[in-house]
């Protein structure tokens, strides 16, 4: 025990530290360390990586004693109930005023760093591009019946998302939620596994024991830049852009270092860092056209935003996701 | 002091670290809004998939009592009956599972038996198959994975009794005109209870409370911990905390049930003569045939080991349909021990999980004490108290203390401990007071009092007889408990998952970490790290 409190005692260096959580992976966060701390000598960035839906937990039952400064990423629709629960602080980057109105949240508690495209993916190895689904309706066509593993949706914000699409849709078509779970149930129908995390969906889909995925844009541009034999098609009828936000967590200990840390992810330099290097689609709308890396110009060109109503998304999206789990989860195949 | 204080203060420790958090849990499961309420009862109770998660979750603990009992009773009869080549090292690998952490081999058995994992692939291509023959899922997948990581338990438990269990009573079985069978079943196994019993215990609770296999394999088929999990993350804490207390009351009539097989008339062991000794097996068909059966067997068991370490030489990413990874090198290793932000999750368990476990030793000796010796008065209560801790899952736990630990109340035995680096040894400690305490207890239920109270004629006080005669009789029960406590808390990942720090982040969340990023060559390269620590303790534990 002596060894540890020693070591811990060591790690002190008369930096300010400042802990991060966020679902953001190893890539983007390095590279966040790295580039921010050469910026800020003073400042000892510290990260934990974990789910956007961790993050909410853990900050709510640290509450008594926060252990974070900046929550840095998930879905807007989270970062609502933590406002709900009070654990955010308002702040207002000055870079606030460049993102869209919808990207922030009320007096500032939350404003979203980058846009994150819901996408279908495939496996480029055993899929042409052509071949692949190029719309949500062509997943569920027979061809890719036990073909498609999906993460497990309870866990993830981009599940949620794709998932509230399918009811969102349906009430504006009928009125009713009904349709969209028979949509959800023929896509149960077709899919092969639900896969315990983002990691396990990549290995099952690189190793082809399923050709096809639902998920979201970075992580398959990341994966691919490392050789990894996976490719997307943008929805042609729309698919859900998820505001990935950031925040200053109530109570945090260094809210200096986090305001500074929150500025720098939002400047210029940050956001197009983070395009460049880790496939993060900028929020800010005002960042120049010829500044950006050639595959921002061509999923901004290419890409359908799906009109999301996420306030009924953030509001009954729990009960969905309840009834989904209890009644169409591993039942779509007995149809 | 007088017996009955003390009997007071253990009692009232373990209930503030055991009762006080899960009544907090119970209390949450009863109130909606900040008021009473009936409503998540309610939606409990009218769910019949609620009670089918429940069935499941019974069903499959009592399967996997039934499966680990029946590989690992016999396996322990082997180990210290029989003398054939190999014994000793193959004894040691047997209980190579338990060094195995849940999630890690978890991961392990996907890589080797899953659908793309190398035993499926091999198969496939032997017989030019079109696809994997089988998929790892549902509840064959989960006993699958219980019967392996638990029959160690037993295996473990069941050694530890029959190197305590007296030649001499055999031999007088024996002059009585017992055969080996009589001799078996109505001396060896009646001195064997408890030790079976505690066993079956750890493994039911085990199982009960068992998350990441359920996780990954279970698919469609739900058991409690999995709809816990699923309904805590669908924001609706009201219900999982009902969810949660239902599976407590269910883990709580087993453990009443269990414990009333071990109580009633308890043996003692006449601690003068010695374990029978280790027959030789002379005739060499049936030396070298239980030789070959004892290494056969230990391959398979370390083959999930072995994946581990192969996948861990493995760099990112160049794995994907081949049947062996096309490249390997130490990559992994190296970016491991050269970061000291990678080292430091090692060296945060170690110290913790040693922590942990010196508290744990330190209050099952405490309580051996109390309960079998001096008989205290809260003897009973004691004993079901160091129990409790399994009848809840590791996550539940884990959320009962930080609920109980982040406020500042001194006067009703509250602190702020979350997000210090007090508060995951303290869940570990509680978390691993069942095995400790099991085994511990065990081994003084077969003290000899005589021996105690000869130490006390002979002008011995009480620490000198407790560090002379009774320490060194219960050293096997002691290390054994001890062992499997270190190893546990060292791999330990749902309670970590709730109480961690940046601080103190163990090593299951590094690998967890590391799984996130795809990064499956650094996680098995910590497993294997972590699997060799936990051998090295076990390795410990297991020799007398």
């Amino acid at each position: 025990m002596a060894a540890g409190l020693v070591l811990s005692a060591c790690q002190r260096d008369g930096r300010t530290p400042l802990v991060i959580y966020s679902p953001h992976g190893r890539d983007l966060l390095a590279l966040a360390e790295r580039t921010f701390e050469a910026q800020r000598p003073d400042i000892d960035v510290r990260w934990l990586d974990m789910g956007s839906q961790d993050v909410l937990d853990r900050i709510r039952s640290e509450r008594a004693n926060p252990q974070a400064d900046v929550w840095f990423g998930g879905p807007a629709m989270l970062f609502q109930r933590a406002v709900a629960d009070s654990l955010l602080t308002p702040f207002t980057p000055s870079w606030a005023e460049h993102v869209p109105a919808r990207s922030r949240g009320p007096n500032d508690l939350y404003v979203a760093a980058y846009e994150t495209p819901a996408v279908i993916a495939y496996n480029t190895a055993a899929l042409a591009p052509e071949q692949a689904p190029q719309d949500w309706e062509e997943v569920l066509t027979p061809r890719w019946r036990g073909q498609v593993v999906i993460r497990d949706p309870l866990a993830s914000g981009t599940m949620r998302a794709i998932f509230g699409m399918a009811v969102l849709r349906s009430l504006r078509q009928t009125g009713d939620t009904a349709a969209g779970f028979v949509w959800l149930r023929r896509l149960d129908g077709q899919t092969r596994e639900y896969v315990l995390n983002p990691a396990l969906l990549h290995q099952k889909l690189i190793r082809q024991e399923g050709l096809i995925s639902l998920w979201d844009l970075p992580d398959i541009l990341i994966e691919s830049s490392k050789g990894q034999p996976l490719g997307f098609t943008l929805p042609t009828s729309g698919t859900p852009v998820i505001e990935d936000a950031i925040a200053l967590v109530r109570g945090t200990p260094h809210p200096e270092a986090a305001r500074a840390f929150i500025e720098w992810v939002g400047s210029v330099a940050g956001q197009l860092l983070a395009a460049r290097e880790v496939y993060r689609l900028p929020a800010r709308q005002d960042l120049p056209a010829d500044s950006l890396p050639d595959w921002v110009r061509e999923v901004r060109a290419r890409l359908v935003v799906e009109p999301m109503e996420w306030d009924r998304l953030a509001t009954d999206g729990n009960a969905w996701m309840a009834y989904w789990d209890r009644n169409v989860r591993g039942r779509g195949a007995r149809r | 002091m007088t017996r009955r204080p003390r009997g007071i203060a253990l009692a009232l420790v373990l209930a503030w670290l055991v009762v006080y958090p899960l009544a907090l849990v119970t209390v949450d499961a009863l109130r909606d809004q900040g008021a009473w309420s009936f409503a998540h009862v309610q939606a409990f109770v009218r769910e019949p998939r609620e009670w089918q998660a429940l069935w499941a979750s019974v069903w499959i603990s009592v399967a996997s009592v039934a499966l680990a009992g029946a590989i690992g009773i016999p396996l322990a009869f082997v180990f210290e009956r029989l003398e054939f080549p190999g014994r000793r090292l193959l004894g040691a690998l047997v209980a190579l599972p338990a060094v195995l952490p849940p999630l890690v081999g978890v991961i392990a058995f996907l890589f080797l038996y899953g659908e793309s994992g190398f035993v499926a692939r091999t198969v496939t291509r032997l017989f030019g198959l079109a696809s994997a023959p089988w998929r790892l899922q549902g509840a064959g997948a989960i006993l699958l994975v219980h019967a392996y990581s638990m029959y160690v338990y037993f295996y473990l438990f069941a050694r530890a009794g029959l190197a305590r269990v007296d030649r001499s009573m055999l031999e007088a079985a024996e002059s009585l005109g017992a055969g080996r069978w009589d001799g078996l079943r109505r001396v060896t196994l009646p001195l064997l209870r408890p030790q079976l019993v505690a066993a079956a215990l750890l493994t039911f609770m085990t199982s009960l409370g068992s998350f990441s296999a359920p996780y990954v394999f279970g698919g469609g088929f739900r058991v409690m911990t999995t709809q816990i999990v699923a309904t805590k993350l669908n924001g609706d804490l009201g219900l999982a905390m009902v969810q949660t207390v239902a599976l407590a009351a269910v883990a709580l009539v087993g453990l009443a049930a269990l414990r009333r097989t071990q109580g009633g008339r308890s043996v003692a062991v006449v601690g003068k003569g010695t374990a029978p000794a280790a027959r030789e097996l002379h005739q060499p068909l049936a030396r070298w045939g239980a030789a070959v059966v004892g290494w056969a067997f230990a391959a398979v068991l370390l083959l999930p080991h072995a994946t581990l370490v192969l996948v861990s030489f493995v760099p990112i990413g160049t794995w994907t349909t081949e049947l062996f990874p096309p490249a390997y090198s130490l990559g992994n290793y190296g970016a491991l021990l050269r970061d000291p932000e990678r080292l430091r999750p090692l060296l945060n368990s170690v110290w913790m999980a040693a922590a942990a476990t010196v508290g744990t030793v330190v209050l099952a000796l405490w309580a051996g004490r109390l309960i079998v010796q001096r008989r205290a008065q809260f003897g009973r209560t004691i004993e079901t108290l160091t129990t409790v801790p399994w009848a809840v899952p590791g996550t539940v736990l884990a959320i009962a203390l930080a609920t109980v630990f982040s406020a500042r109340q001194p006067w009703i035995g509250r602190w702020v401990l979350v997000g210090t680096a007090a508060i995951l040894p303290l869940a570990y400690l509680v978390r691993n007071l069942p095995i400790t305490a099991g085994s511990v207890l065990a081994g003084f239920r077969q003290l000899d009092p005589s021996l105690d109270e000869a130490a006390a004629s002979l002008g011995a006080g009480r620490t000198r007889t407790l560090v002379r005669v009774t320490m060194p009789i219960l050293r096997p029960a002691i290390l054994a408990g001890a062992a499997l406590a270190f190893a546990t808390a060292l791999g330990d990942f749902v309670t970590s998952i709730v109480l961690y720090t940046f601080e103190t982040r163990p090593i299951s969340i590094e690998i967890l970490g590391a799984l996130r990023q795809f990064d499956l060559g650094t996680a098995a390269a910590y497993g294997v790290i972590l699997m060799l620590i936990s051998a090295a303790a076990m390795a410990v534990g297991t020799r007398r």
